[in-house]
């Protein structure tokens, strides 16, 4: 049985590891399991940036028919990651940075930074200015789900607020109360 | 009376005069086969240059002449990876230790490469593959023979690059300085008729290991070595992977 690349239904090119049945077990060997982890992390982030998924559960392990089943299972050699594994995995994301538990304090969801928060800003400040929405008070409803779909569609408020604070940072966005809530508005650059 | 060879001082003085010049034809005799050994020596070496350099495009070029100068050179027993100087005959004659060297590199660079999937334990055949589409050659033209001689030539750096026969005429290569045991041996040799796959059963079936041994040698593997991976999804319970004996498309 040769492992080969398999490409999914939603047209995402699943690693050759991805086939082979023991990639699905914590491995009691620390060092290879830093290899699974770190192999099971690069999958997770760039499917989720394939799919555009901003979240991941450890619900999704459990249960089939979610957006994860493409890659938490494996149905030609019956496999699939356990909660228990995934919550491992996760664990290291949240301490190498390449996510962040949402909300805080719990560790069953997370946000995944297939884009750091500061790679987001960019994609924001670009948005806004491309847009032509520099110096107009937007809400936070106007940027999670404008009337044409963006990059920013559907990202979580959380990922969000970190973007503008970064920018903010920057001189490059203002956070705003408006009467309904909060606000923000870019500022175009000086000496541009 | 008369004895041969007589009494007294005069006898015992052509006693040591004979025995004296036994001694200096004695050496003479072994000087003179010495000087005839080296003209021999110095014109089978000749030979060999001369065949080397006829030659040199073929022995670079072709696997089959390349593998068959090497065996012509173990026949008689000369090292080309021996010489005066550094790199042997290879280098001297046939410019070939740049070439070896080079494979060298190759070889280490994929040993490394591969080495945190395969625990530092690397199939030849797939080691010749993947050091083939590095060079960006067509199967065959690098063999098995020059991977092993480059990996000797690697021997002086200490790096522990070794070629271990798991029997079934499969070879593997070790890049990394672990002893493997008779047992592991063993578990190598199925993985590889199993595309990977190892477990207890396979090895108290058919080697008729008692199961604590097959288990010790497994968890051994697993724990310590970190040259197998479990699967505990198994269809019979438990399974060990040996990643470097399943096939890898990438």
């Amino acid at each position: 049985m040769a492992l080969s690349p398999q490409t999914t239904s939603s047209g995402f090119l699943l690693p050759s590891i991805h086939s082979a049945p023991p990639f699905f077990t914590q491995q009691p060997n620390q060092a290879t399991q830093a290899i699974v982890t770190d192999h099971w992390t690069r999958l997770i982030l760039s499917y989720a940036r394939h799919r555009r998924l901003f979240t991941v559960r450890l619900d999704d392990a459990q249960a089939s028919g979610n957006d994860w089943d493409e890659v938490f299972r494996n149905t030609r050699i019956n496999r699939r990651l356990l909660p228990s594994h995934l919550a491992y995995i996760l664990d290291d994301m949240v301490a190498t940075n390449k996510a962040v538990y949402d909300p805080p304090k719990q560790s069953n969801s997370a946000i995944l930074y297939w884009r750091t928060p500061d790679e987001w800003a960019e994609v924001l400040y670009d948005w806004a200015e491309t847009t032509g929405q520099l110096n107009t008070i937007l809400t936070f409803y106007d940027i999670i789900e404008p009337s044409v779909p963006s990059q920013l569609s559907g990202i979580p408020l959380a990922l969000l607020r970190k973007a503008i604070a970064t920018l903010g940072k920057s001189n490059r966005a203002q956070l705003i109360t408006i009467a309904d809530g909060e606000g923000v508005r870019f500022l175009a650059q000086s000496g541009k | 009376m008369h004895r041969l060879g007589g009494v007294g001082l005069a006898a015992f003085e052509r006693q040591q005069q004979s025995q004296k010049s036994f001694a200096e034809l004695s050496s003479a005799l072994s000087q003179a086969q010495v000087d005839h050994l080296h003209s021999q020596l110095t014109q089978f070496r000749n030979a060999l240059v001369r065949f080397a350099s006829t030659h040199r495009d073929s022995i670079r070029r072709d696997p089959r002449f390349r593998h068959e100068f090497q065996r012509m050179c173990a026949t008689i027993g000369v090292d080309p990876l021996a010489g005066p100087r550094k790199g042997g005959w290879w280098a001297e004659m046939l410019n070939l230790g740049d070439w070896n060297y080079e494979l060298g590199v190759q070889i280490v660079d994929v040993c490394v490469s591969t080495r945190e999937r395969n625990g530092g334990l690397i199939e030849m055949s797939e080691l010749v593959r993947v050091v083939s589409k590095l060079r960006g050659v067509a199967g065959g033209v690098v063999t098995e023979d020059d991977v092993i001689r480059s990996i000797k030539s690697l021997k002086p750096l200490g790096a522990g690059y070794e070629v271990l026969d798991v029997g079934n005429g499969k070879k593997m290569v070790r890049s990394v300085p672990k002893e493997l045991d008779e047992d592991q041996a063993v578990v190598l040799a199925i993985a590889q008729e199993e595309g990977g796959r190892v477990s207890e059963e396979l090895l108290t079936g058919r080697r008729r290991w008692t199961p604590e041994r097959a288990r010790a040698a497994l968890e051994n593997m697993l724990l310590r070595d970190g040259l197998c991976w479990l699967d505990e999804q198994d269809e019979h319970g438990v399974a060990y992977w040996v990643p470097s004996a399943m096939r890898w498309d990438e």
